[in-house]
């Protein structure tokens, strides 16, 4: 069933910049996560989402949440249904 | 005597009744209209209308509250000093459990926040990536199916 999505996020963490990624739905339910993300973080990266989407007025332009900080971003993107927060240090 | 149900003492209580009159009579020591002496029973209801009266005058004074009565109860100057005091007292005991109360701040991200603001931007190719694996994520999401390994509902051979 969810196979394909758990490969996918080992494949994402195969990089060696990215030390977590986060997949969420809507409402924060925590779809899969690896690394530095985990389940207690769902909530607060799709509010972001979120919060993020309803500053701009074209619905079609998705924005891209960036959390800068020392230990690297968080960079936090929507797509259709399904939220992604990919915590990537910096190069 | 035509009517079945009647009896001598039964007519007695209604002639009784009769003479009762329907409304008190709001003076009693004036002499009724007719101008015969009253009988003892209807001193004795004259009575019970006085303490009725005397209930509703009670009532209505609970019911009133007296202004000018409630100027002369005035506290004396170490009593609101008191009550000022204690008033303070419980306020602050009760600030100091609201602010218990209060959020935990967020984790500080970073000491040296002019380093991460003056650091470079956020490159191009970091938000591909994160679109890439989010589209990525979301067909994988949308390829999850029920996937039936055996019928669900199996009927029983009858013999």
């Amino acid at each position: 069933m969810e196979a394909t999505l758990e490969q996918h996020l080992d494949d994402t963490m195969k990089n060696p910049a990215i030390v977590g990624v986060l997949c969420t739905d809507a409402q924060g339910h925590n779809l899969g996560c690896r690394g530095s993300l985990s389940d207690e973080h769902g909530g607060v990266v799709s509010v972001l989402a979120k919060q993020a989407a309803s500053l701009t007025k074209d619905p079609t332009d998705t924005p891209t949440v960036c959390l800068e900080s020392d230990s690297g971003t968080v960079l936090v993107r929507t797509h259709g249904t399904i939220t992604v927060a990919m915590h990537k240090m910096v190069s | 005597m035509g009517c079945c149900y009647s009896s001598e003492s039964e007519t007695a209580e209604q002639d009784g009744d009769e003479r009762k009159p329907l409304i008190p009579h709001p003076n009693p020591d004036s002499k009724p209209p007719n101008g015969t002496e009253r009988n003892p029973a209807n001193i004795s209801s004259t009575r019970t209308d006085e303490q009725a009266l005397l209930s509703i005058i009670n009532k209505t004074a609970q019911n009133i509250i007296d202004v000018s009565a409630a100027d002369s109860q005035g506290m004396e100057q170490h009593e609101y000093m008191d009550k000022a005091r204690q008033y303070s007292t419980k306020l602050a005991v009760l600030s100091s459990t609201l602010s218990q109360k209060k959020p935990p701040p967020l984790p500080s991200l970073t000491s040296q926040p002019h380093q991460v603001l003056a650091s470079d931007l956020v490159p191009y190719s970091d938000i591909q990536q994160v679109s890439k694996v989010a589209a990525y994520a979301y067909s994988a999401i949308s390829q999850i199916k029920v996937d039936a390994k055996e019928e669900l509902v199996v009927q029983f051979a009858i013999p």
